[in-house]
């Protein structure tokens, strides 16, 4: 049974490498601290050594389908951390795996001619996925904002939190914009 | 948070049925279509220390803060881990030497990072080349005992990094709260929980049970073996499985907390490394942020159900394993 178990759990617990200490983003700060917000989809990543030649970063390179804040141009380039060059893979715990093809709202940030970065490393990146079953595409995770003043709890399974469309979605980002919903 | 505030709100868990919590997960890597567990497969984990300071902690005390950091994590009577300093290196801990590097770095790229593990990994057979963890000079430091006001606290971030490196992915098992200005932690029953609490605090010096069952069972020893047990089951929504859920396990003779998530598209879930006797069992989707600190972005993890728990107390016999669990869950 032990041996079962232990199987089972080498087998079902292995998952792909994330983890990092994170100082987290409420969404106004995560509108606010990005210079382009641009919905998307990746149409190329590929991985590079950093500029010291000390890492690998991935260059990810998506097609903007429209722009909620800033616009470079039909294209955004941005880096994350890690990647694969040969048969060695440097992975930095708790970066963005990004793919070509995914479709996603970017919160990014530049500074200077540097290439732009995700804000807060993965909390400026939420994925849009088809729903099976409505065909409408959703934003994920859920946005989590403050209302008004009061502290608020985060409790999980809360029924009034959900997956929002792209158009609630970059109605909620317009929102926190303008300083609404605080 | 005091330890009566820990026993209120685990008592809470079983009252009101609304404290979010959750388990450990561990790193894996793909080796070909396999996925693995990241783990060293000789000891001592053999490190260096990158010979430079930040304002208020030098070099020497970022050797001593992560000495601490490692011996936290071999005290553990239920695993057998250990770790050696080799010396000081003028290489920062990104450099691809081979050499496993712990130091500070300034990444003002990553501004919400306080500190991360990077592996380099051979794709062919799933084997640590090298592993580094950096602390960002981004933001202002401590090592004193108590804390200080408005400084993160190197020892806390030092032993969140290091059970990275050992193979621990993250726990969920923390609360969290909004307020304008931002969000914080207001409680944690791991330190593998990946949001860091305020600036000031020293409370991440400890290991909770969590943690304790996490690296008991990538390394485990015979008193693991012998003495803890495990609970397994699946959820299940409708009658499909459901991928993502977040089971926790409260122990009601320790009142402590020990999870796992299911993990598999049939609802699969196993908890390991526990306590023997009976357990309170709860089910919760990972409704509350960032799933990718979690899993992998491909997975299509389900977040749309209703807290559950079960309507059974389950009893963990010694050196064994309760199976059969079965927790149904509603959609919000």
């Amino acid at each position: 049974m032990r041996r079962f178990i232990l199987i089972l759990m080498l087998l079902l617990c292995a998952r792909e490498l994330r983890a990092t200490v994170l100082v987290p983003a409420e969404f106004h700060e995560i509108v606010t601290g990005s210079q382009i917000i641009v919905y998307g989809r990746v149409t190329s990543v590929r991985a590079e050594w950093s500029d010291d030649r000390s890492r690998i970063d991935s260059i990810v390179t998506v097609m903007a389908g429209s722009y909620l804040k800033g616009g470079p141009g039909s294209t955004v380039t941005f880096r994350v951390p890690g990647g694969q060059i040969g048969r060695y893979r440097n992975v930095m715990v708790g970066a963005p795996q990004l793919q070509a093809g995914e479709e996603a709202v970017l919160f990014l940030r530049a500074s200077g001619p540097s290439i732009a970065h995700i804000f807060g490393l993965s909390q400026g990146l939420y994925r849009v996925k088809v729903d099976g079953r409505s065909g409408r595409r959703l934003v994920v995770p859920p946005v989590l904002m403050a209302d008004g003043d009061a502290t608020q709890t985060i409790a999980r399974g809360d029924r009034n939190r959900r997956q929002l469309s792209l158009d609630e979605f970059a109605a909620t980002v317009r929102q926190a914009m303008s300083g609404g919903a605080r | 948070m005091t330890r009566g505030a820990v026993l209120f709100l685990t008592g809470a868990l079983v009252a009101v049925f609304s404290v979010p919590t959750a388990a450990y997960l561990k790193l894996g890597t793909r080796v070909g279509t396999r996925t693995v567990t990241l783990k060293w497969s000789q000891f001592p984990i053999r490190y260096f220390i990158t010979d430079r300071g930040t304002t208020g902690v030098t070099s020497t005390q970022l050797r001593q803060t992560v000495q601490t950091a490692f011996s936290t994590w071999e005290a553990v009577p239920t695993s057998t881990t250990s770790s050696e300093f080799v010396g000081f290196t003028l290489a920062n801990p990104s450099s691809r030497d081979g050499a496993t590097v712990i130091g500070f770095q300034n990444r003002p790229d990553l501004e919400r990072t306080l500190g991360a593990t990077s592996f380099i990994v051979d794709t062919t057979t799933g084997a640590i080349v090298e592993s580094d963890i950096f602390f960002n000079t981004a933001f202002p430091w401590s090592v004193s005992a108590q804390g200080e006001t408005g400084l993160f606290d190197l020892e806390s971030i030092a032993l969140h990094e290091i059970g990275h490196l050992h193979g621990l992915a993250h726990s969920a098992m923390g609360e969290t709260e909004l307020r304008a200005g931002g969000r914080r932690v207001i409680a944690a029953e791991a330190v593998m929980f990946p949001i860091a609490f305020s600036a000031g605090t020293i409370l991440g010096r400890t290991l909770k049970t969590d943690d304790i069952a996490g690296i008991g069972d990538i390394y485990p020893n015979s008193t693991y073996t012998r003495n803890t047990g495990s609970i397994s089951g699946k959820v299940t929504k409708n009658g499909a499985g459901v991928l993502g859920a977040h089971v926790i396990a409260f122990d009601m003779r320790t009142q402590t907390l020990v999870g796992g998530f299911s993990l598999s598209e049939d609802g699969t879930f196993v908890i390991a490394g526990l306590d023997p006797g009976p357990h309170v069992l709860r089910v919760e989707p990972l409704d509350d942020g960032d799933i990718e600190s979690f899993f992998d972005a491909t997975l299509n993890i389900d977040v749309n159900f209703q807290p559950q728990f079960y309507d059974k107390i389950v009893v963990v016999p010694k050196g064994g394993g309760t199976s059969g669990v079965e927790l149904n869950v509603v959609a919000k």
